[in-house]
């Protein structure tokens, strides 16, 4: 049976792009249901942490440094400054260019600022705050168990529920709506007062 | 009496009832107002592209928000109270009336004059005439003159009831026992209905009250035919 194959890639899962290797990249495509069902399973697998992202990237309780390439950077638009750098190990090159930080900053270069801030910061407030097509999935997931509970009270009403009592056919919501009006139950706000006795009919 | 695709409340029979649906309409209105403050509130902060969104110092607002629902909270509890203690106004009841819960029926007792008592129970479904309310008529009726106050004794025979007319703005709970005093007047001739209003048994869905009121004439014949 196939199972999905999913890899840790950043902190995303993701769905193994080769999913047949005995057959090789070369190989034909799979049958269009098998395609159809991995891309709705690879959707709802794929989602993850994803953009809508954590609640509270700076815990004070987060006391415990993750080993490197899992850190706990986060950052979200109301939390834009996160404690630690993106970059915790810095290759000599890096080093060299913190250093040079320390000087006047209008002796670097403009390469060099874009540099050092992807050291600091991992995306820019473009790339962080961008859109996803998310709610695609989860607009397809509600409309999807709508329908089924939609599928199920339909099947409930044929099947299991009883007769309706006598009283809601027509004749008698008629003869009930008559006997109301007759003794002019509620004529201040309600029913009867929305009668008008005179011209036997409802008021306008 | 209930209506069908009705929204709101009964219309109200007596003055106490009337002064019930003003108040709802005054504290419905506070939260209206309190609900969508809160809604255009938190849709604001759904969609806002500021970026420092952690508040350090506040003391302003916290006082703002602290004071004001206090003073909201005032604002409903005094005509509340003014309505509690206008339900508790001595009044010279003409009649008195014994209601006593039973599983799964009311029984009433008219012992000022004479002594008049009768059970009522629920029409079934099956026996109900074209036109009549499902679940809610009784075989014997309550009869009370209209426009003249009638203190209730309420009480039962078995487990807790409740004895509930909506449109007169009345629930006590009928508890063995105990003797509980309600006060009922309305201002209008006609039939009024209610339900036991506290779980008592199987049957606790189906044990309905139905006053009808009437001329003093009426019930004075009615009172005569039933002794």
């Amino acid at each position: 049976m196939w199972t999905p194959q999913v890899e840790l890639r950043g902190a995303k899962l993701v769905l193994r792009s080769s999913l047949y290797p005995w057959v090789g990249r070369a190989a034909l495509s799979p049958p269009a249901h098998e395609m159809l069902s991995r891309a709705a399973w690879s959707l709802v697998l794929r989602r993850g942490p994803g953009i809508r992202g954590k609640h509270s990237p700076g815990g004070a309780a987060d006391g415990q440094g993750k080993m490197p390439p899992y850190t706990n950077y986060y950052a979200q638009r109301s939390y834009p400054m996160p404690d630690e750098p993106f970059c915790t190990e810095l290759s000599a090159e890096q080093r060299a260019l913190k250093e040079k930080e320390k000087g006047s900053w209008t002796q670097l270069s403009h390469a060099e600022k874009v540099a050092l801030y992807r050291i600091r910061f991992h995306e820019t407030f473009a790339e962080m705050n961008r859109r996803s097509q998310e709610w695609k999935t989860v607009m397809g997931c509600v409309f999807f168990f709508i329908g089924t509970t939609a599928l199920l009270i339909w099947w409930q009403r044929v099947y299991v529920f009883p007769q309706k009592p006598i009283t809601l056919t027509d004749e008698w919501k008629a003869r009930q709506l008559q006997r109301i009006l007759d003794m002019k139950g509620n004529p201040v706000q309600g029913l009867a007062s929305r009668w008008d006795y005179e011209r036997k009919e409802w008021k306008k | 009496m209930p209506y069908p695709h009705q929204l709101g409340f009964q219309d109200a029979t007596s003055p106490i009832m009337e002064e019930l649906l003003y108040f709802h309409d005054h504290t419905l209105m506070i939260v209206f107002l309190i609900s969508s403050l809160v809604l255009y509130t938190i849709s604001t902060m759904l969609s806002t592209k500021l970026t420092h969104t952690n508040t350090m110092n506040a003391q302003e607002i916290e006082m703002v928000w602290t004071i004001l629902p206090a003073m909201i909270l005032i604002l409903i509890a005094l005509p509340s109270l003014r309505i509690l203690y206008m339900i508790d106004e001595i009044n010279d009841p003409s009649l008195t009336v014994k209601t006593l819960g039973h599983q799964w029926y009311w029984s009433y007792e008219y012992t000022d004059y004479e002594e008049l008592c009768f059970d009522s129970y629920m029409v079934p479904s099956t026996d109900l005439k074209p036109g009549e309310l499902r679940l809610l008529e009784v075989d014997n009726r309550v009869v009370l003159p209209m426009k003249t106050p009638v203190r209730m004794l309420i009480s039962s025979e078995d487990v807790l009831h409740s004895w509930a007319v909506p449109s007169l703005g009345l629930k006590t709970d009928a508890v063995p026992g105990r003797l509980n005093q309600t006060t009922l007047m309305s201002s209008r001739p006609g039939l009024f209905y209610g339900q036991c209003s506290e779980i008592c048994g199987s049957n606790h869905s189906f044990m309905p009250i139905v006053i009808e009121m009437v001329p003093l004439k009426t019930f004075e014949s009615w009172s005569s035919l039933m002794t």
